[in-house]
């Protein structure tokens, strides 16, 4: 998600700033979509990381840092250009659809402007960090108490028209908040026209199909991060929130007049999010869409023109500067060539391939004992030939030896093998102990370990002879012989002692013919240990 | 070597349940039979525990399945452990058989350039000593390459990093079979 979104940050500018250049004349507006520009980045980063934390669901902004920066973004993205379709998505459901559009609009930019900036200026240190990904300087962020305060604020808007937005899609669920993401991101990346086409699917009429050329695959996709942001962190707020939308929106209908182009635009959007909804308000979009089409088409025109204008260049070249840092150095050995060495590709390669080998030759001298003592790589492959030969021969030899040992006890190694490799240790040695007291002696060495090793198993194993036969589960008692080993500091200790009671209990297999009633005792305390 | 507790246990798991099974469907074995059998199932243990990471144990499995009597061993061994370990021995079979054999002729293309190469150097320098180093090293990274299963197939570089492991994995192996051989010899002989 992260990659993407920071790839297609650069796309999802550029349409954004098709919208706003024609507000270029309007300096403050032109600061706005700058700063909206790099919130729709931040957006996009801050709505990963909202989808990642659900506890962001929370309206507290103190609690998370995720969620300020959330709605930082939000902020931005209202004060810009997708809140005003937002709201206007509301306000379908109210019966003012037009008033509201120019008047959320207006709010935004009569109020907020100065937030935005500061959240302009800001996010350009987020959007980097967020490039980066880098959560630095999002704890900068967190920490400036007047974020917190800017991000109440926008938090707000971004609420009154998000929860109604969400509110009327039905997008309460965290769950699909994800998907909006991505649904964003692939608007951003698929371009407006990608977008455009479905909605117009949808059932858009074909006023929706002119205005939404550019605009609003763009919007649709900021409002829907919006949206989903809102959900998340404004939840709690929502009555409050509505309430004030209505407000905010009659108090910028003033304002919102010189800034019809943004908010034709977001009505634009605002069709579609409609639309996709399903609602029935077509006609009400229609109607938004008509009064704002005088101020709209032109401005649309305006924008598209001025969409391949200087201040896009300015803004896609930060953009790209932005974007830089987030690229990963690429990997290269890096050789260079002592003096008098050849520098050619071929020898520098040569170079490497023998200092790899060097390397691992010098783990192998550590593993191989003598090879310490030796130098000159063909002595050191002496030993290790010899090493390796010696070892073979010893598994060789080992393999022998078994072989005459069991032949000599002819045993069943099934039946020795099915009884149980891995019986626990107590039981067997402490079972052996009374069988052949010349094993003590053997054992002797090894009890006081197992003892020690097994001490809360062994309990059990040292009465158990009254216990009755179970049947022994080997997977059981793999576990229990896993965390032993584990717990036990030496491994070979561990292993001899396994081993050696498999034998046993091997060898008692055969002896337990003689004594059965041991046998049993002798399983019954294995069951217990199991227990 | 953190794991290597784990790693005895998984082998001493698997070489025992595979012998098991192989000594159940061969009974009466000779000495030099069961020798052969323990050794073997051992060694396959020891490979199908290292299976996925390492060549020499991909190239031990493929070799011993290779041979008939050996077969029903080999896939014992596996089908105790996992079931899609056939399939990898068969992979093996497949990646070893076709793609090696034409490795073995560029490898021995590789050599004769390059003991022409320090034929002519030798010519033009006449530094014997140099050479017989080299032709020393050569030698024994031969021989290391015979001891290694699957060693002829392998680079300089790799042929390392393999006899690494492969050691590692042969002391493992000792160090289990000789913790049984004692403590099955202290068993049937008490002193």
């Amino acid at each position: 998600m992260w990659q993407s979104l920071s790839s297609s940050s650069p796309i999802e500018i550029q349409p954004i700033m098709n919208h706003y250049p024609s507000k270029e004349t309007q300096d403050c507006f032109y600061k706005l979509d700058k700063s909206n520009d790099q919130n729709l980045q931040f957006d996009s980063s801050a709505l990963s990381s909202m989808v990642s934390s659900p506890a962001a669901s929370n309206s507290n902004i103190s609690s998370d840092n995720f969620v300020i920066r959330e709605l930082i973004g939000k902020l931005g993205n209202i004060g810009g250009t997708s809140y005003n379709d937002q709201i206007s998505l509301h306000s379908q459901s109210y019966a003012n659809n037009n008033s509201t559009n120019t008047s959320c609009y207006s709010t935004p930019l009569s109020s907020p402007p100065k937030i935005n900036n500061n959240n302009s200026s800001n996010n350009n240190h987020l959007v980097k960090p967020m490039m980066g990904l880098n959560s630095s300087t999002v704890a900068e962020f967190l920490a400036d108490p007047g974020f917190a305060e800017r991000a109440a604020k926008f938090s707000c808007f971004g609420s009154r028209s998000f929860n109604d937005r969400t509110t009327q899609l039905g997008l309460k669920n965290n769950a699909e908040l994800p998907q909006r993401s991505t649904l964003l991101m692939e608007n951003g990346k698929l371009s407006r026209v990608s977008s455009t086409p479905s909605l117009k699917v949808l059932g858009i009429g074909s006023q929706m199909g002119i205005h939404d050329n550019k605009n609003s695959p763009m919007e649709v996709g900021t409002s829907q991060e919006e949206s989903t942001i809102s959900e998340q962190t404004l939840n709690g707020d929502n009555g409050v929130i509505k309430t004030s939308s209505y407000m905010n929106s009659r108090k910028r209908k003033g304002s919102s007049k010189g800034k019809a182009k943004e908010t034709s635009t977001l009505i634009n959007h605002a069709m579609g999010l409609s639309l996709h909804g399903g609602e029935a308000s077509e006609d009400s979009n229609v109607k938004r869409y008509k009064a704002n089409d005088g101020n709209e088409i032109g401005t649309l025109k305006e924008e598209k023109e001025s969409k391949e204008g200087a201040s896009n260049g300015v803004d896609e070249k930060q953009n790209k500067s932005n974007s830089k840092p987030a690229e990963p150095p690429k990997d290269y050995i890096h050789v260079r060539a002592r003096r008098g060495q050849a520098t050619d590709s071929h020898s520098l390669a040569e170079r490497v391939r023998r200092e790899k080998i060097s390397e691992r030759m010098k783990l192998l001298q550590d593993l191989v004992p003598g090879c310490n003592k030796v130098t000159g790589k063909a002595l050191m492959l002496d030993e290790i030939i010899n090493y390796v030969q010696s070892l073979q021969r010893q598994v060789e030899f080992l393999s022998m030896k078994l072989a005459t040992v069991n032949t000599r006890l002819d045993f069943n190694i099934e039946s020795l093998i099915s009884k149980d490799v891995y019986q626990s240790n107590d039981s067997l040695a402490h079972s052996i102990f009374p069988l052949d007291s010349s094993a003590q002696g053997f054992y002797g060495q090894q009890q006081p370990q197992n003892s020690a090793i097994y001490g809360t198993l062994s309990h059990s194993s040292v009465d158990p002879l009254d216990t009755t036969t179970l049947c022994q589960n080997i997977a059981m008692q793999l576990p229990s012989l896993h965390g032993f080993i584990e717990g036990a500091p030496q491994c070979p200790i561990a292993f001899s002692e396994e081993d050696l009671q498999t034998i046993v209990q091997m060898g008692f297999g055969q002896t337990s013919n003689r004594k059965s009633p041991q046998s049993q005792s002798f399983n019954g305390s294995n069951q217990v240990h199991e227990n | 070597m953190g794991n290597s507790s784990s790693v005895k246990q998984e082998f001493l798991r698997k070489w025992i349940t595979g012998f098991r099974k192989y000594s159940s469907q061969k009974k009466n074995m000779s000495m030099v039979e069961r020798k052969k059998a323990i050794k073997l199932s051992a060694d396959i243990a020891m490979a199908s525990t290292r299976n996925e990471t390492t060549r020499w144990s991909q190239a031990l499995i493929a070799n011993a399945s290779r041979d008939s009597n050996n077969k029903v061993l080999t896939e014992n061994i596996l089908e105790s452990s996992t079931q899609h370990s056939e399939k990898v021995v068969r992979k093996n079979l497949m990646n070893l058989s076709s793609p090696l054999c034409s490795k073995r002729v560029r490898s021995r293309k590789v050599l004769r350039r390059s003991r022409s190469m320090i034929h002519k150097s030798s010519k033009e320098r006449l530094m014997a000593s140099s050479i017989a180093k080299k032709l020393n090293v050569q030698k024994r990274t031969q021989r290391l390459k015979n001891l290694l299963p699957g060693g002829e197939f392998m680079d300089d570089v790799s042929l390392v990093e393999e006899t690494l492991d492969y050691i590692e994995s042969l002391r493992a192996q000792v160090e289990v079979m000789r913790c049984l051989v004692t403590a099955s010899e202290l068993f049937i002989n008490p002193s």
